[in-house]
């Protein structure tokens, strides 16, 4: 590999996510931001924020004042207006800005994207990171992961992030389109579905999507489970405690009959000779992959299509954004001198 | 190099293809099973192709000779001047047929006046037989005389899978866009809650042109609708038009040529012709999907237009493609645009320009549907008109 690297190269990952956005530069910066933009509404909000446009959990803290909007919700950039895209440039902005380039650095950037993105956002997510950067690449979110692991050949990847579940088989070269899916049951349906089940159940409680998002991240799990799962929630103002155990299962357990196909399905569409080692290769990350209980429940779930091996890893939330910079610091020069 | 390290190459460099908008040729070696096999480009070379080919021109002579001949029920020449001469045409007034039947049009008061005329045209043509007067000389389109109503209307994204269709200069599949595009035009013809709109497919994944075709009919779909995206080869790649097909003749060298590249992958055989062939004559079918073109086509070009001043109109007109033919109803293939202008690829990358397009069809779709909803309240009008008059006759007789 082609090692002759400019001292004053800044590279950049970035893993542009439905939920959350992250950077890791190679000055040793690794930071993260709920994908929230939003702008003041008015001028009175203006004066009172103090600020153009506000990103992450300070835009949640204010979105009451705000015009907000989460870009890439569904694994795209969805309304299809000006506003998602404009917000896009502003997340990536303050994603560059985070990293710390000084004045003189010229900026390699590699960001990975959801799968679907990827396919109809790929130029305008070029278009948007291409003011901020002289080199830039954009790959899928699992094959950045996968690169950043060096799980290169013969393996999976599940991505389970809030928009959509990426499913990536590598195969020792980029993905292409067949190797890999997506589907809309991730995070954000969970949550969706969890909201659901307590309204349903406790109709007397006041629960919010915001508020049962923070429950699962905090308690979700799969399969069985001795703990029980007890929260807090307001009822006519006053704080009460409930139990959600079942609701939490049950919500967290949604997506899984179709991951598990999902998984089955591309195996078996796999060249036969390779099958077993996918199988024993199946690396869970995003977001999803820190429900307790996941590996081994994935496990027993396709147990009767053949033993499969599920590994979740360790820190989900800058893995996308890792393998992105690697990508970008291993790219040798003669190709990134034509990027 | 280690094993490693050559892998790592591969996809180093597969990733700068990728970006830098090269086609990639190499492939692992577990690529998957379902990408292996020849390529999309070469799908239609072999007999299958050439098989659609020599049929698509059989066809199309066959459409020059015969097309005014054949018949509703698909009864040939011999047979329809049997049938003339057994049943001579229909006044060149359809109001006059009320005359020439006798029917009283004001029977029922419970009845909005009106109604009665039109209903003894369409029982007198199933009873007598007239088709063929009533296909050329009653001056109504037949949807209209039949009162055919939409219900269903099926939107067909072209390509999808292992076949991306056309590729911009930059690597943007046609397969994906247009998907986009039909999903949202799902969505905004959905939300008036008037339809039922359908996607033959709503996912990335190849759909051969007769299955398309089948998913319209289980579907019993009204209106269908296919979207494409055309490519242009590099001498011409700075053009970019919009054209919208509904079924029939080529009328220019480039659409047979454009025809031939859709319908490579059509999956017909040479036997199903002769039921398709039958379906020609299928007047109903023309007369509407022409309006949908032209009402699709003008909101479409009109609109994109204003955004882009060198966009050039390839006007509405008829094409033989495969997929027109085989759907029973009135059917357009719409090709939005040339991917292979960069400048237009980019535009098509951009979701408020993708949402814009689906608006444009929707508002092409929704004008050809209410134009139908008015002609049919200027009929009943007609209708009312002469009823009152019959009525006022009936009045001073008395």
């Amino acid at each position: 590999m082609s090692q002759s690297k400019k001292t004053n190269m800044l590279y950049v990952g970035i893993d542009l996510g439905t939920s959350r956005s992250v950077v890791s530069a190679s000055n040793g910066n690794r930071k993260w931001v709920e994908s929230y933009v939003g702008w003041p509404k008015d001028f009175v909000a203006k004066k009172m924020l103090g600020k153009r446009v506000l990103f992450g959990s300070e835009a949640l803290e204010h979105r009451l004042a705000l015009d907000l909007t989460r870009p890439l919700r569904n694994g795209i950039i969805t309304e299809g207006t000006e506003r998602d895209e404009a917000a896009v440039h502003e997340l990536i902005d303050h994603l560059i800005e985070m990293a710390g380039a000084g004045p003189d650095d010229e900026v390699c950037v590699a960001v990975g994207v959801p799968a679907e993105a990827l396919k109809v956002n790929k130029i305008a997510i070029r278009n948007a990171v291409a003011q901020h950067a002289k080199k830039l690449m954009v790959v899928s979110e699992p094959f950045s992961v996968a690169y950043g692991l060096g799980t290169l050949d013969n393996a999976m990847i599940i991505d389970i992030g809030a928009g959509t579940v990426d499913f990536c088989i590598m195969h020792g070269t980029v993905p292409t389109d067949e190797d890999q899916r997506s589907i809309l049951m991730a995070g954000d349906y969970v949550d969706e579905q969890l909201l659901r089940l307590l309204s349903e159940k406790h109709p007397e409680a006041d629960f919010s999507l915001n508020m049962v998002r923070k429950f699962k991240e905090k308690h979700g799990f799969v399969g069985e489970s001795k703990r029980r799962v007890k929260i807090e929630a307001p009822v006519d103002g006053k704080f009460t405690e409930f139990d959600i155990t079942n609701e939490m299962r049950k919500a967290c357990e949604s997506p899984m009959p179709a991951i598990v196909e999902t998984v089955i399905d591309l195996i078996a569409g796999f060249d036969p000779e390779f099958q077993e080692s996918v199988r024993n290769n199946i690396i869970v990350a995003g977001g999803g992959s820190q429900l307790t209980g996941l590996d081994t429940y994935l496990g027993e779930a396709t147990k009767q299509f053949g033993p499969c091996s599920f590994t979740c890893i360790t820190d989900p939330l800058y893995a996308g954004a890792d393998g992105a910079l690697e990508l970008a610091v291993d790219m040798p020069e003669e190709f990134l001198e034509k990027l | 190099m280690s094993r490693h390290s050559d892998i790592k190459w591969t996809v180093l460099r597969g990733v700068y293809e990728d970006n830098a908008g090269i086609p990639r040729s190499c492939h692992g070696k577990g690529r998957s099973r379902h990408a292996v096999g020849p390529q999309p480009a070469e799908r239609g070379s072999g007999y299958r192709r050439k098989a659609v080919l020599v049929a698509l021109l059989a066809l199309v002579a066959l459409l020059g000779i015969n097309f005014r001949l054949v018949t509703v029920d698909g009864a040939g020449p011999v047979a329809m001047q049997v049938v003339q001469r057994q049943f001579p045409p229909l006044p060149a007034d359809p109001m006059n047929l009320l005359a020439s039947t006798g029917d009283d049009p004001v029977t029922d008061s419970d009845r909005p006046a009106g109604v009665e005329p039109l209903q003894a045209i369409r029982d007198a043509a199933a009873t007598t037989g007239h088709y063929d007067a009533m296909l050329g000389r009653l001056g109504i389109p037949l949807a209209d005389l039949f009162n055919l109503r939409i219900q269903t209307i099926v939107i067909d994204p072209g390509h999808g899978g292992i076949d991306p269709g056309a590729t911009g200069p930059q690597g943007l599949k046609e397969k994906d866009v247009v998907l986009d595009i039909a999903r949202r035009l799902r969505d905004k013809l959905a939300r008036s809650g008037k339809y039922r709109v359908l996607l033959t497919r709503d996912e990335d994944k190849k759909v051969y042109l007769k299955e398309r075709v089948a998913f319209a009919k289980e579907n019993r779909a009204d209106l269908f609708i296919s979207i494409h995206i055309n490519s242009l080869p590099p001498e011409v790649k700075h053009l970019n038009y919009v054209e919208t097909y509904y079924f029939g003749p080529h009328t220019d060298q480039r659409s047979l040529e454009l025809a031939e590249k859709e319908n490579h992958d059509s999956d017909y055989l040479m036997g199903d012709f002769r039921e398709v062939i039958a379906r020609i004559g299928d007047t109903v079918k023309t007369e509407e999907s022409k309006e949908l073109a032209s009402s699709i086509h003008k909101r479409l070009y009109s609109n994109l237009k204003r955004r882009n001043r060198d966009l050039m109109d390839a006007r509405s007109k008829t094409g033989p493609f495969m997929v027109l033919l085989g759907v029973e109803v009135p059917s357009v293939l719409v090709e939005i645009s040339c991917i292979s202008n960069q400048a237009e690829e980019t535009r098509l990358s951009m979701p408020a320009y993708r949402d814009d397009v689906a608006d444009y069809l929707k508002t092409g779709i929704t004008e050809y549907l209410e134009q139908r909803t008015y002609r049919r309240s200027i009929e009943r009008g007609k209708t009312q008109h002469v009823a009152k008059q019959e009525n006022q006759h009936a009045i001073r007789r008395d």
